[in-house]
């Protein structure tokens, strides 16, 4: 529906609500910055149902004539070496990781799922497969039963249910945070539009946005934009310096996107390792994972 | 013969009347911040897709324009007021509809504002005459009633227009239009009625082109600090414009804020730089020297 000319947003999960009018959010031991990292394990399907759809360039090289060996293998990069070095550089710099998990992967990849389990990972739903992502052109029942695959899947293989959510390439139905809501999840981090987390509308319980810097996302940046790598390591701090000095009037979050396949190269990693040492040399950075971020913020709303 | 759109006389910038500025200044700064807002399920034209990823609503480009109304917009302000810059808001007139706060913002700041339509995902292109009409006189009492203002220009939504789009912004009272990216100064557009003149915009001084590419803040301040340095140069004898257009979104993220602050600060360290908006622009000018352009013009090509 387009919008109607009215006060606040032109949907209706979350309420208008401009950062500098709200209270004041405080993180555990009035921490300026809660960093939060996501690292997806996404796979894309060697040949996917009919009727799924995803965007042209999910997956980096962009959609070219089946078989597409290469395309695909460039995924897989993640899973069998970039992972590791990602998770590795997380636990050197003392940062739990929140990884993003379809259900293609927690079902066929138990190795990854045991090592991010031991690593300290919170696993969070991330759809079925990068080659299916949530849009309008599903049916109400067809999304619930896509919502509800990811989740069994996810609580099968880790032995829990996830709590939070990131949508295979940010895709979602106009429905989507409600469907989400009544499956159980309590954050979505889809919506790339704040610096904290906010309340989202749901008749199903308490439900909130963890909100990503999809600037910041080394898809966006790196492979989108084509931001060279140490161009891309300044972005990092300088983003980082600015949240910090405006973390300290009012708390802010920097979660970031990481793709293993992309920023897990060789020649990449070490970028992220100098950005991330920066921001945790720093007193007042308080690295967290997406649920203890969330639920920081429901126990300790901002207050005036 | 003048080409289509046969709007402008062909005026080469090295043979025209000279213009100077008030209190002799070399170059009229003016910045543009695009307020704006794309809907989450706007409705499709059948020409123009505002979001050609993926079937609506894109959630991830949604949010990350609505970035610019809930944080970026404020941080882009506190650095433009550092520098007391007076600005002329290229403004989807919805936003003073949906986000008061941001209006009342604009307002207390006494900054000027040219239309940029009503929401960014509603596009001029294919609007009949009798639309187009009512979309000045919507546009224009939108303002009105909001801010107190009277509408004075356009630069078109999402820069978009028909060819009758000139003539109809001059009925309704409109004296300049923002969508020509021809000149470093002023120039009339010929119109059925009144009188309406380009205010030189920028489409390469701006950073939604700029950092939908791989450029990042410090190329931006870099051509910023170059674009200013050769009109202030070339101001010396003929005055300049210089538009800065910024959308919050991107300007006012938190890695590239910095930046904004860096080319402000280094153009208003200069004398004679007269940092003013598109209204005033257009109306000194074409007090001072319209009629005199279209004079020499019309001399020049026969």
């Amino acid at each position: 529906m387009p919008a109607e000319r009215r006060f606040g947003m032109d949907h209706p999960h979350y309420d208008w609500s401009p950062l500098n009018t709200r209270g004041i959010l405080r993180w555990p031991d009035n921490a300026r910055v809660a960093l939060c990292v996501i690292v997806n394990l996404e796979h894309p399907e060697w040949d996917p149902p009919a009727d799924s759809f995803t965007t042209p360039f999910s997956g980096g090289l962009g959609a070219r004539g089946f078989p597409d060996y290469a395309r695909l293998s460039h995924r897989e990069y993640g899973h069998r070496v970039g992972i590791f070095r990602v998770l590795d550089t997380l636990r050197k710099h003392g940062i739990p990781a929140t990884v993003a998990m379809d259900a293609m992967t927690a079902e066929n990849y138990p190795y990854l799922v045991r090592h991010c389990q031991e690593a300290g990972a919170e696993i969070i739903g991330h759809g079925v497969s990068l080659s299916q992502m949530i849009s309008s052109n599903m049916s109400e029942d067809a999304e619930r039963e896509y919502i509800s695959h990811s989740v069994a899947a996810l609580t099968r293989a880790t032995g829990s249910a996830p709590a939070g959510w990131l949508g295979p390439e940010y895709g979602e139905s106009n429905r989507t945070p409600q469907l989400l809501s009544e499956a159980g999840l309590r954050y979505v981090c889809d919506w790339v539009n704040d610096e904290q987390p906010y309340p989202l509308h749901s008749p199903h319980g308490e439900m909130f946005t963890l909100p990503v810097m999809w600037e910041l996302d080394d898809v966006s940046a790196l492979w989108e934009r084509r931001v060279v790598v140490g161009r891309y390591q300044q972005l990092l701090e300088e983003s980082f310096e600015t949240l910090y000095e405006d973390g300290q009037q009012n708390g802010r979050v920097m979660a970031l996107n990481l793709h293993p396949w992309l920023i897990g190269q060789p020649f990449r990693i070490g970028y992220l390792d100098r950005a991330l040492g920066l921001m945790m040399r720093r007193g007042g950075v308080w690295a967290a994972t997406g649920s203890e971020i969330v639920d920081w913020y429901r126990d300790n709303p901002p207050t005036a | 013969m003048p080409l289509p759109p046969n709007r402008v006389d062909y005026s080469p910038i090295i043979d025209r009347p000279v213009i100077k500025w008030p209190n002799d200044a070399r170059v009229a700064l003016w910045i543009a911040p695009n307020v704006e807002h794309y809907e989450y399920e706007p409705e499709f034209d059948g020409h123009r897709d505002p979001w050609p990823r993926m079937p609506y609503p894109d959630v991830q480009q949604y949010a990350y324009r609505d970035y610019g109304n809930r944080v970026g917009f404020w941080r882009m302000a506190d650095v433009l007021d550092k520098h007391d810059i007076r600005c002329c808001v290229s403004l989807n007139v919805a936003v003073l509809e949906h986000f008061p706060e941001i209006g009342e913002a604009m307002v207390q700041r006494n900054w000027d504002f040219m239309s940029h339509g009503i929401y960014n995902t509603r596009y001029l292109n294919h609007y009949t005459e009798e639309q187009e009409r009512e979309f000045y006189r919507d546009t224009i009492d939108t303002l009105k009633r909001h801010t107190g203002k009277q509408l004075k220009g356009m630069l078109g939504p999402a820069i978009s227009g028909t060819e009758r789009t000139p003539d109809l912004m001059a009925e309704a009272g409109l004296i300049y239009h923002t969508d020509w990216m021809h000149d470093d100064q002023p120039v009339p557009i010929r119109v059925n009625s009144g009188k309406l003149v380009s205010v030189p915009y920028s489409i390469e001084l701006n950073d939604a082109p700029l950092f939908r590419q791989h450029y990042e803040g410090d190329y931006f301040a870099e051509i910023c600090k170059a674009q200013f340095d050769q009109l202030y140069q070339e101001g010396a004898h003929s005055g300049r414009v210089m538009c800065i257009a910024l959308h919050p979104y991107l300007i006012g993220q938190p890695h590239r804020a910095r930046y904004l602050d860096d080319v402000l600060g280094y153009i208003m360290s200069h004398d004679g730089v007269w940092q003013t908006t598109a209204d005033d622009i257009a109306e000194y000018y074409i007090a001072n020297y319209y009629d005199e352009a279209m004079a020499h013009a019309a001399k020049l090509n026969g």
